[in-house]
């Protein structure tokens, strides 16, 4: 795909033809939506058509109520050895738990990983499009794009399409010239620096077994229990979090995954002995 | 006001009710207000309320007492509806719902939980109002006797007088039957005092924390526990509602054996309720209530045990409170523990969350320096 676009080649000009018009190679750029750095528009919304004034008649005030459920628990932490990324497993549509055993990160490539949390199809989708941008800019410049520069490729496609309807919450972490990086993006175009975020509806649960252990300068072996605790009790507490842990650990030459290990194990594990 | 209705109970309401209020005496003025408001038990405690007409809560709080000339008409009718005949009325047949004065919220932070040492109470001291800190040192955790203590979450207003009037009705039940009601019995009672409004905008989320038993008139004794012990246990084990027993694991708690006659089976020991007003009544042996609640949750799953000594439990109840005050905006200020045991309920002066906040950036300061003489050192070391 990638490659494909920087060499010209295009296997897809007969389908171009039949949608623009004769003279016309690509999408034109409407002053409301802003070009994130491709020579198309990803999804150019059709004329007529207003995105975010069907959504308001759809929420709740306009008597219908289609709610998005944000279930899950996502967990990254920065430290002095890199960032440990911890998330839950659990998919739920509504009250139906559609999957125990969902990958919520995604490995964007060998140094750079993002969670996913919110509507799971708008997370894989946007999470792939920003690796091949990140792809690309690796192609074209012969150097690794920063974590900054990447969570501003992500917060800029998430404004582009901005009170249209997209759930997304992510981090996306890695290890750049400037140390361990750590960014909070999401749907409403927000792009947060930091040393600890979570996301979900767990996220309470973790936020406050993460504040309470967290030290900068914690062991390795430290760090990892503190992840897996995190999200051990919120997965105990709220209905939507489930699963297995599934623990990565972004470290300077890229990242490894540490464990997948069963919460309700780690649970029996850690209240033995109480009531 | 107890004593008052005990003694003068027979006519409160068999009185002249189709007179003015003006008119009636100085004795039953406090009560000539009310109207019969429920019809749970005998005549003796009624619960009295005062069923806002109608015609007033059309319009906002705000704008009270602006009356129109249509509506001076119908206060002359407003008497005779106080009569003995009017059926109980529930809030939400004489009104629709009023729009509230000002916008509210219901941010705090209460926990409590039972150990082998009673039971443990904390909560925050913020009260505030949707972005406004109303009060930053209010008091979130009322005793209700000696024995019983109940933390209060939602709106302040109600719980308080919620509270005052569990207190009364329990102090009501002291003085007929001779002996405290249990805690189970309290929650039961609020339970049912809240449920005609339920749907309506009252908003009362309290744990009741308390010790029962043990205490009689006629004196207790240490009889042979082994077998009434363990029908005790599993007793309690019954009366469990699902719920705890996926909650916790462990049932085989042992309580003070103080057994009272051997025809009640009666249970003392350290009680936890949990009462909201939408209806649920929970027995068991951790409660977080209120928006900074999950903060805390995670605090206690990780350290509460049943064998905790009183100060790691106090220090454990700290911790949580000053989480959930760390990352919810609702919840802030100092915080109250309060500690029930077997002697009553005592109480520790209030502490101011800033020290605890102080105290940690202090803490992970002198780790940061030790590290790093530390690392220095084996620095030298090595080159040397």
């Amino acid at each position: 795909m990638a490659l494909a676009e920087v060499s010209g080649f295009n296997p897809y000009s007969e389908f171009c033809r039949q949608i623009f018009r004769a003279g016309q190679t690509h999408l034109e750029d409407r002053p409301s939506h802003y070009s994130f750095g491709t020579k198309t528009q990803e999804f150019a919304v059709p004329l007529g058509v207003e995105p975010a004034g069907f959504l308001k008649s759809c929420n709740s005030e306009g008597g219908v109520s289609i709610d998005l459920n944000h279930g899950t628990t996502t967990l990254a932490f920065k430290f002095k050895h890199g960032v440990i990324v911890a998330v839950d497993s659990r998919a739920s549509a509504g009250r139906y738990l559609a999957s125990n055993d969902v990958n919520k990160v995604i490995e964007i490539n060998p140094y750079l990983l993002g969670t996913m949390s919110g509507s799971a199809a708008d997370c894989q989708y946007w999470e792939r499009l920003l690796a091949k941008e990140c792809r690309l800019y690796k192609l074209r410049n012969n150097q690794r794009i920063s974590v900054s520069a990447a969570s501003k490729l992500l917060s800029n496609m998430m404004l582009g399409y901005k009170g249209m309807g997209l759930s997304m919450g992510s981090m996306i972490c890695g290890w750049d010239k400037q140390g361990p990086g750590l960014y909070y993006v999401d749907d409403n175009g927000t792009r947060l620096s930091g040393r600890m975020f979570s996301t979900g509806c767990g996220n309470s649960y973790a936020y406050g077994v993460v504040d309470s252990g967290y030290k900068e300068d914690m062991t390795v072996e430290e760090a990892y229990e503190l992840g897996r605790r995190g999200i051990a009790h919120a997965t105990h507490r709220d209905a939507y979090s489930g699963g297995v842990v599934n623990m990565y650990h972004m470290q300077e030459d890229g990242w490894i995954k540490v464990c997948k290990e069963d919460v309700s194990e780690l649970i029996h594990h850690y209240r033995k002995g109480m009531f | 006001m107890a004593l008052q209705d005990l003694c003068k109970l027979q006519d409160i309401f068999q009185g002249d009710k189709t007179t003015d209020r003006s008119s009636v005496s100085l004795g039953e003025k406090t009560s000539s207000n009310y109207i019969s408001g429920l019809p749970f038990s005998s005549s003796k405690s009624l619960l009295h309320f005062y069923i806002p007409v109608a015609e007033y809560l059309d319009e906002s709080p705000i704008q009270f007492g602006q009356i129109s000339l249509i509506q001076s008409s119908s206060l002359s009718s407003e008497s005779s509806l106080l009569t003995p005949s009017l059926s109980p009325s529930f809030p939400f047949t004489s009104s629709p719902s009023v729009p509230p004065p000002f916008p509210m919220s219901h941010g705090t932070t209460t926990l409590a939980f039972m150990f082998q040492g009673g039971v443990l109470a904390a909560a925050d001291t913020r009260s505030s109002c949707s972005g406004l800190v109303a009060c930053p040192a209010s008091q979130k955790i009322l005793p209700i006797h000696s024995h019983l203590v109940g933390t209060t979450s939602g709106t302040s207003a109600d719980c308080a007088l919620w509270k005052r009037i569990l207190a009364r009705e329990l102090r009501l039940y002291q003085l007929r039957h001779g002996r405290r009601l249990t805690t189970r019995g309290a929650a039961k009672l609020l339970s049912h005092m809240l449920h005609p409004f339920k749907g309506t905008e009252l908003c009362v989320a309290a744990t009741l924390c308390g010790w029962d038993g043990g205490e009689l008139d006629n004196g207790c004794h240490d009889c042979e526990v082994t077998e009434t012990d363990h029908s005790d246990k599993r007793k309690t084990t019954s009366q469990k509602t699902d719920l705890e027993i996926i909650a916790d694991a462990s049932t085989e708690n042992v309580f003070v054996p103080k057994t009272q006659i051997s025809t009640k089976k009666s249970f003392s020991g350290p009680s936890l309720f949990y009462v909201c007003s939408d209806g649920t009544r929970l027995q068991g042996t951790l409660f977080s209530v209120g928006s900074g609640s999950p903060y805390a949750y995670s605090i206690l799953d990780q350290g509460v045990h049943w064998g905790l000594t009183v100060e790691e439990a106090t220090s454990i109840a700290r911790e949580a409170v000053y989480r959930a005050t760390y990352r919810d905006a609702y919840s802030g200020n100092c915080v109250d523990i309060y500690h029930i045991t077997s002697k009553g309920w005592t109480r520790r002066t209030r502490e101011d969350l800033k020290e605890e906040y102080y105290r940690e950036k202090e803490r992970r300061r002198q780790e940061g320096m030790t590290r790093l003489c530390q690392s220095k050192d084996m620095k030298q070391t090595k080159m040397s």
